[in-house]
């Protein structure tokens, strides 16, 4: 950087949590009738690369890993404003843990030349947070987590972030190349064009890129290379409420003391 | 930056009179308008407020599809049940006196082209007819106003950033709450007492599952639409009751006017519980469980409130035409919004061959309307809804009183002869009706809902 800065955002399609359903019967989530969307948390991503480019001119491009109806997400950034989408899609990445997702999300971004890549704090699929960090770490760039603002110093060919921090905020400054994780619902996404938004849902076709585009072994990603093993799932069964009736305010009194609240 | 995104054109075109037609709405009448311009050639954007087609939109549950199977493959639509048996059912607060029908030929298809549907799925299924046609369809979009240019109609405005968009033809069909057309004074707000209040519940039941078949006495398809009025229905309002059957859910509502919603029945809400808690009713939701909640105004101003329905550069369908008859026995709205877009998309296509987008010629769409189904049907009813405001104490409070009266009287079973039963549930209808002469002013008035 530079003036124009590539600034990359890596975004997901994940189940509609609002649409997420809770069986009124198990009391379980039902995630199969959800429609997939945009993760929320990458729509403040995707804000933050747009006002870096804004301020500094550039091309923000999103990035995706998934099965072709996840190229669904990329139209939408597009629509907000991006000026690319690129889909990451290989029968090899199937079943990734953050691992290898990271490690394919490093290989994208460094294949277009990022200058910055930002992504949102978390997926509300999963919620471990691990992604961002681990792209820089693949790469040993910079990086910049649970970001309120981000303020682009292209003299210096440096990225400033304001954090928030107990008791007040911090302001750090990082080297590019650097990743960005935007803290979630601390900016306010802009709404597509009305023209933006007919072209990325009706014209625009993102680009593809699989395993071997990205100089990929095949061996280093999916199911067998990601180290999650999940050791089994628990079910916290509910605890009835007790209801006592009492006459007055003696027996409520005595009622309490009983009980370990008051020792 | 990499070649392979450097070399790629990603700008942003400008959509302005790209498009032959802006359909504002993607309910019934907007998705008919689209495909039919579509199928006759035209590229047609329809413009829809909801995340998609049908989420913002609420009906009673029976769908008329004589139009729709003209312009789709209906054996693909997501139907709920064909209605098998029709109910009208008069409720004072604790009686009922219902007729029902049920029609072998109902059983058979078309059934009679109505059938119970979710909106939410069926208009979603409708618009993606027209998209499949070659219409384009931009969700989470809200026009916001019109474009003019020398009085003529020219585009739309939207909610969105850079939200304008140029086409030589717009048509309105934001449905009943119809915003952009009032604001472009391309029609008069409605009067209170022209348009209805409808809420709904949709109720499931977890712990039984052949509820609907049992309580309703169906099978396979088959479905019921029960129509209720008077004051176990609505109160002291003008309105009624129903309860339809879908699949596995039951939709139960009510709509009356909202002049009556400010004055003597303030709260639909509890309008609709006192009307589910009637004994007549109650027993069909035994054990159910609300799943849905939904609220809707419907205009119910009749022909007198159908605006001029062909602009320089516009036309009017549907819902925001106010093409809706209620007259107590029919109740009938998607019907006509599918057959008032058809006709609408139908002059438009042939006003593009012309090269004209002047209101005249467009006329074609007001003239195959009043020659319709449609118009003739909302002028047919007209003058009901005046007789029945001006008789509604009787209509809703007094006949079905007399009704189930003379029903206890006639079949009472005691030790007096039948003759003096017979002449007690005379009694009871003259004195309600006013007598001979009364009676006679009652069929004169009323007789043109039957011939």
């Amino acid at each position: 950087m530079t003036h124009n800065p590539t600034i990359v955002v890596g975004i997901k399609q994940v189940p509609d949590d609002d649409e997420v359903r809770i069986d009124p019967d198990t009391g379980r989530l039902d995630r199969s009738s959800a429609p997939a969307v945009l993760n929320s948390p990458d729509r403040n991503a995707l804000e933050a690369a747009l006002g870096v480019r804004d301020d500094v001119g550039g091309q923000v491009i999103a990035m995706t890993m998934g099965p072709p109806p996840a190229a669904d997400v990329l139209k939408e950034a597009v629509a907000m404003g991006c000026d690319d989408g690129v889909l990451i899609s290989d029968i090899a990445f199937g079943g990734s843990d953050t691992w290898p997702t990271s490690l394919t999300l490093a290989r994208t971004a460094e294949y277009l030349d990022a200058d910055i890549v930002v992504c949102g704090e978390e997926t509300t699929d999963s919620s471990t947070g691990q992604v961002p960090p681990g792209i820089a770490a693949h790469r040993g760039w910079a990086q910049l987590t649970y970001v309120e603002e981000l303020e682009p110093l292209p003299e210096a060919n440096q990225l400033a972030a304001r954090r928030d921090v107990e008791g007040g905020y911090e302001r750090v400054v990082a080297d590019l190349p650097v990743v960005v994780a935007v803290a979630f619902g601390e900016n306010e996404p802009r709404p597509a064009g009305l023209h933006r938004k007919i072209y990325a849902e009706n014209e625009f076709e993102p680009v593809t890129v699989d395993a071997n585009d990205l100089d990929i072994d095949e061996e280093t990603v999916g199911l067998e290379a990601s180290p999650t093993n999940v050791g089994g799932m628990e079910t916290i069964e509910g605890v009835d409420r007790e209801r006592t009736v009492v006459d007055d305010v003696d027996e409520l009194a005595e009622a309490i003391r009983s009980t370990e609240v008051f020792a | 930056m990499t070649e392979i995104i450097a070399d790629r054109n990603t700008e942003t075109p400008d959509y302005d009179d790209r498009f032959d037609a802006v359909v504002v709405g993607a309910g019934l009448a907007g998705s008919a308008a689209a495909l039919t311009m579509a199928d006759g050639g035209l590229d047609v954007i329809m413009i829809e407020r909801g995340r998609y087609p049908g989420a913002k939109n609420v009906f009673g549950g029976v769908l008329y599809t004589p139009t729709i199977r003209k312009l789709a493959d209906l054996d693909d639509a997501p139907l709920e049940r064909y209605i098998a048996e029709r109910r009208y059912g008069m409720l004072t607060d604790h009686d009922e006196t219902a007729i029902s029908i049920s029609p072998g030929e109902w059983h058979e298809p078309p059934h009679n082209d109505s059938y119970t549907v979710f909106r939410g799925e069926f208009d979603e299924w409708f618009a993606e007819q027209a998209v499949d046609a070659g219409a384009t369809l931009l969700t989470e979009t809200t026009v916001t106003g019109l474009v003019r240019e020398n009085g003529r109609i020219i585009g739309v405005k939207t909610d969105r950033p850079d939200g304008t968009l140029r086409a030589p033809y717009v048509v309105l069909a934001e449905g009943g709450n119809s915003l952009v057309s009032e604001r472009a004074e391309l029609k008069e707000t409605e009067q209170r007492g022209n348009v209805a209040v409808a809420v709904k519940e949709v109720v499931e039941f977890p712990d039984d599952d052949n509820a609907i078949q049992d309580r309703f006495r169906l099978t396979g398809d088959a479905g019921a639409a029960y129509h209720y009025f008077g004051e176990g229905a609505v109160g002291d309002a003008f309105g009624g009751g129903f309860v339809y059957t879908n699949g596995e859910t039951v939709s139960v509502g009510l709509a009356y006017r909202i002049s009556d919603a400010v004055s003597g029945q303030p709260n639909p809400e509890g309008t609709l519980n006192a009307f589910k808690t009637h004994p007549a009713v109650a027993p069909l939701f035994r054990g159910g469980r609300t799943v849905e909640y939904a609220a809707k105004t419907i205009p119910e101003g009749g022909a007198d409130s159908v605006p001029e329905l062909t602009h320089d550069g516009a036309v009017i369908v549907g819902d925001a035409a106010g093409l809706v008859l209620n007259n107590g026995v029919h109740l009938e709205g998607t019907n006509m919004a599918v057959e008032s877009g058809f006709h609408a998309g139908k002059s438009i296509v042939d006003a593009a061959e012309q090269g004209r987008t002047d209101a005249d010629a467009l006329s074609a769409y007001a003239e195959n309307l009043e020659a319709s189904f449609v118009m003739r049907n909302l002028r047919r009813y007209e003058w009901l809804m005046e007789a029945v405001e001006n008789d509604r104490e009787f209509v809703f409070r007094e006949l079905p009183q007399a009704l189930a009266d003379a029903g206890t009287e006639y079949f009472r079973i005691d030790r007096e002869p039948k003759e003096s039963h017979a002449e007690n549930a005379k009694e009871r209808i003259m004195e309600a009706v006013g007598g001979y002469t009364g009676a006679a002013k009652l069929a004169l008035r009323y007789r043109k809902i039957v011939t």
